[in-house]
């Protein structure tokens, strides 16, 4: 009997044993088919800010030369990945090497020559600052202008113009086929350099940029001039020479919520958010640690079954501050946008935006950068149509953007761009020459 | 009629452009400091009058060649030799070779005499120089001046080659590239103005007309109002006399006192951006005075023998032009243009007083005023598109002479000859009853975007009408960039006009919508391009 009873004992505790096994089994089923597929889905905007808050990874997650692949994914990557991007950057075969978080410093006399006697209004924006270095050192989280304070410093940091830039861009389908190639060169110099201009009497300039196309041929010769200005309530003033035409176009910069060219960004995606700080409401969303492309060796390889993202490049973890940007107008594509910024060189390394119609993602462009002081050890790849000094990038302390990628998930398309960056700089009298609108009267062509 | 033979040589003309090898390039690097570009482009037009009826007339096959060659870069030409102050430098060429096989293979094109079949010319060739802030272009090129899109107030420095298409394709191919030195010293702040520059035309000899078809045997040959045919009547009293035209072209030979030039100082002011213009010139459209005492009646031939000639006067134009982007209430780049032009020739009506017609040539040369103002709006209309905008376009013109006589004449007309009601067989001749409006107006509308995944269809609409004749113009065009290399084009032209009979200036749908002279198009093109 007691045996009976020992043995029922055991039957039992064993059933027991086999039933919580079974249980936790199908737990584990259950999670594993419906946890990814819901997560690699969901791209709403809840969940993404769900992501924010949730699980705050240190550093020492991931190791540095570690090559993280798919099966790192749930244990290291997800919490490093913002969410609304796994759908496209986990896939089978996916490599990330990792490196080791770096410590970039800034250019030599950054901050030392700025203007003091500036400020923020009532509505965010920056008055009175001319360039120089970050114009807001500290980020306190609690500060109500936390996040136009940090796009602030993003717009103003050290590396985003003078260079010469060819770019080859990419705009797939979802199945990896590729519907266009461009080819095209922006060249861009800063005028507000803290307590000066770089050209004398052009105090009011910020920065000017000409870009143009090579190719395709139907858009060869194409070229556009761009000046921004100190004064952010006062809008940027643009030309575009068109071949066909064989005259510079006054262009409207005002409006930056249509996609350009046919690729999958509009122009106030650019760098993250390249609009007017008034024309949104801001609120600042603390730090978070994320992976970047922030110092890659060369133009990634693009991966994945679409051919959208990088693949078998270096990572590294960053602190990044995360600012929401909700555009006021009611016209607006977008409810919300997301912005990962690194907290120590203000680049941006993530964006999303969300469909105003349903919340759902709607345009996301991730950053592939690499730090100039790198070019001594990694040289980069030259592009196919101009050679280039790379060495003269060495010794600036900036950042080069050396692309992007910029997927529209309605449609879903991406467009994915390579820059081969070369530091230029500019006399006085030669960007006096070569941004003026003496050279937009004619062209290639 | 099209003979089988040709539908299959159509067929594989097209072929052979639709499977060309897709090769993977942009420009063509020759070497490190040349680059080659281009396209070849077949293109198809079929007319139609009616409904039911259709014709092909067209069926150009163009290649065109562009290269860059960069032999001057900082500072030192072709590498080794120094060039002093000037930076840079390149010579740049564009070639084109045309053939339209409708000429071969459309039998009621056999008795023509090939103008038009053929061409094949060096359109462009210059050399840039760079001497900050000098730059220097030399050769053969175009201009452009103005605000305007395709209609000519400022844009005159270039003749049009109407003859092929009349002025229906880009600007860019149908401008005639004269030789000419174009100089422009950048100035920069100069007291109110910014970005301001100064700009020096000099085209020392090279004077070419419009290129106008009036062989009524072409498909895009100007014959007026009325029908395709050319007078070879005319009637005096109650007589028919065979008329004996002679047209004595009195072109400006290449001589340095027929030389044309201009200057323009452009710059921004305050947030406007204006430009002064002044263009000395000589009327790329002649005049046409009747040599009245060169004119002989032959009663015993029954022959009129009548001289007239092609006179092109000279013209001063006048301009001011301005731009500006208003960014905040309306969205909008306005666009503003205004010439006042002297020596615009005219043809006055016979029997003018002599007051009108001193010289009883029946010619003279007017003053004209121009004013456009355009309007430039990328919009969003998400019902049709709600990924990209609608670039919308729209101008009004205004053109006013200043001197104006209810005797100038408008568009002439060729009707069937008849003598007391009888229509004479295969007898035409040429009337006009058309005056001159003292003002005269045209609004154009466009709009276009661009659909799918990479935004490569580009359908555009296009839209004309001149509110006092009434008569319209519709394009509707419908681009597909297959590839990177090979670019479909639809489109679809109209010209019809609401009511009436006048006749307007613009050549629109009172002009090419009336039967007999309707050339409803359909155009479809096939380019690769490199």
């Amino acid at each position: 009997m007691k045996q009976r009873a020992k043995l029922q004992a055991k039957f039992t505790n064993g059933t027991h044993h086999l039933w919580t096994f079974l249980r936790i089994l199908m737990a584990g089923v259950l999670l594993w088919l419906a946890a990814p597929s819901y997560a690699l889905e969901d791209q709403s905007y809840e969940s993404l800010m769900k992501w924010i808050e949730d699980s705050r990874p240190g550093a020492e997650t991931v190791m540095p030369g570690q090559h993280l692949t798919e099966k790192d994914r749930q244990s290291l990557l997800e919490p490093l990945i913002p969410h609304s991007a796994w759908k496209y950057y986990f896939f089978d075969g996916m490599e990330m090497e990792i490196a080791a978080t770096g410590h970039y410093p800034a250019p030599d006399a950054w901050g030392e020559n700025m203007a003091s006697d500036y400020k923020l209004d009532e509505e965010g924006t920056l008055v009175g600052f001319t360039g120089g270095g970050f114009p807001f050192s500290e980020i306190n989280r609690d500060d109500p202008n936390a996040a136009q304070k940090v796009l602030w410093n993003m717009l103003w940091r050290p590396g985003s113009n003078d260079y010469n830039m060819p770019m080859v861009t990419w705009l797939r389908s979802e199945d990896g086929s590729l519907d266009r190639e461009m080819e095209y060169t922006s060249v861009n110099t800063t005028y507000a350099r803290g307590d000066k201009s770089l050209v004398p009497g052009y105090e009011e300039v910020k920065s000017k940029k000409i870009m143009e196309f090579r190719s395709p041929r139907d858009m060869a010769g194409a070229k556009n001039m761009t000046i921004e200005y100190v004064d952010h309530y006062k809008e940027d003033s643009g030309w575009l020479y068109m071949p066909a035409q064989r005259k510079p176009r006054r262009t409207l910069a005002s409006e930056r919520t249509g996609e350009m060219m046919g690729m999958d960004m509009i122009r106030e995606d650019l760098n993250g958010f390249g609009g007017k700080v008034y024309e949104n409401n801001w609120a600042y969303l603390g730090k978070r640690k994320v992976l970047a492309t922030v110092n890659v060796s060369d133009n990634p390889e693009i991966g994945g079954p679409s051919l959208w993202v990088p693949h078998k490049t270096r990572w590294e973890v960053r602190d990044t501050h995360v600012i929401l940007i909700e555009p006021k107008a009611k016209n607006h594509p977008y409810s919300h946008r997301i912005v990962f910024i690194d907290a120590e060189t203000y680049w941006t390394h993530w964006m999303f935006a969300f469909d105003k119609e349903d919340d759902q993602l709607l345009r996301m462009a991730q950053h592939f950068l690499k730090y100039s002081e790198s070019y001594a050890t990694e040289p980069a790849t030259q592009s196919s149509y101009v050679k280039q000094d790379f060495s003269k990038n060495i010794g600036h302390k900036v950042f080069m953007h050396l692309g992007e990628t910029d997927i529209n998930a309605k449609k879903p398309h991406a467009t994915i761009t390579h820059c081969h960056v070369a530091k230029r700089d500019f006399t006085p009298a030669r960007a006096k020459q070569f941004y003026s609108l003496r050279n937009m009267i004619s062209g290639r062509r | 009629m099209i003979m089988s033979r040709n539908r299959i040589a159509l067929f594989l003309s097209f072929l052979s452009l639709t499977l060309f090898p897709a090769v993977s390039w942009g420009i063509v690097d020759v070497t490190d400091n040349l680059e080659l570009e281009g396209y070849v482009k077949a293109q198809n037009i079929m007319r139609a009058s009616g409904l039911h009826d259709g014709e092909l007339i067209q069926q150009r096959n163009t290649a065109q060649l562009e290269g860059k060659y960069y032999f001057l870069e900082d500072n030192k030409a072709f590498g080794r030799f120094s060039t002093g102050p000037i930076e840079e430098a390149t010579f740049t060429f564009l070639a084109r070779g045309v053939y339209d096989s409708v000429y071969d293979i459309r039998d009621s094109y056999e008795d023509t005499d090939d103008k038009g079949k053929s061409e094949y010319k060096v359109r462009e060739a210059f050399v840039d120089f760079l001497m900050p802030p000098f730059t220097l272009r030399l050769g053969r090129q175009q201009v452009v001046w103005g605000e305007t899109d395709n209609f000519r107030a400022l844009d005159v420095i270039n003749p049009l080659d109407l003859s092929w298409h009349w002025s229906r394709e880009s600007w860019e191919d149908i401008r005639i590239p004269l030789w000419m030195a174009r100089g422009i010293y950048d100035i920069g702040k100069i007291g109110p103005f910014e970005e301001s520059f100064f700009e020096l035309i000099v085209i020392p000899w090279d004077f070419q007309p419009n290129k106008v078809s009036t062989d009524p045997r072409h498909p895009w040959a100007f014959t007026g109002a009325g029908l395709a045919e050319i007078a070879n009547s005319a009637i005096i009293g109650d007589e028919l006399f065979d008329l004996d035209l002679t047209i004595r072209d009195i072109r400006p030979d290449r001589k340095l006192r027929n030389g044309q030039g201009g200057f323009r100082f452009k710059g921004i002011l305050g947030d406007v951006g204006v430009s002064l213009n002044y263009f000395y010139g000589i009327s790329a459209t002649p005049g046409i005075k009747v040599r009245g005492d060169l004119t002989q009646l032959n009663l015993d031939t029954q022959t009129l023998s009548a001289v007239v000639d092609k006179v092109y006067p000279r013209t001063h134009v006048l301009g001011l032009t301005a731009n500006y982007s208003e960014d905040r209430y309306t969205q909008s780049v306005f666009r503003l243009e205004t010439t006042l032009t002297k020596g615009i020739p005219v043809s006055i009506a016979a029997g003018a007083p002599i007051g009108i017609d001193s010289d009883g040539d029946q010619y003279d040369t007017v003053r004209q005023s121009v004013v456009m103002l355009g309007i430039d709006r990328p919009t969003w209309i998400k019902l049709l598109n709600d990924q990209r905008t609608f670039f919308i376009s729209t101008q009004f013109f205004w053109r006013r002479y200043l001197d104006h006589s209810s005797f100038y004449q408008g568009v002439s007309s060729v009707i069937p000859a008849s003598i007391g009601g009888e229509v004479i067989a295969d007898r035409f001749v040429s009337t006009n009853t058309n005056r001159l409006d003292r003002d005269e107006f045209v609004i154009t509308f466009s709009a276009s975007t661009s659909y799918g995944r990479a935004g490569r269809w580009k359908p555009q609409f296009v839209f004309a009408y001149d509110p006092r004749s009434t008569g319209a113009y519709n394009k509707l065009v419908l681009e597909y960039l297959w590839t990177k290399h090979i670019v479909f084009k639809a489109e679809q032209h109209f010209y019809w006009r609401e009511s009436g009979s006048e006749q307007g200036p613009w050549s629109l749908g009172d002009l090419w919508g009336e039967a007999g002279n309707r050339r409803n198009e359909t155009v479809f093109s096939a380019t690769f391009q490199f």
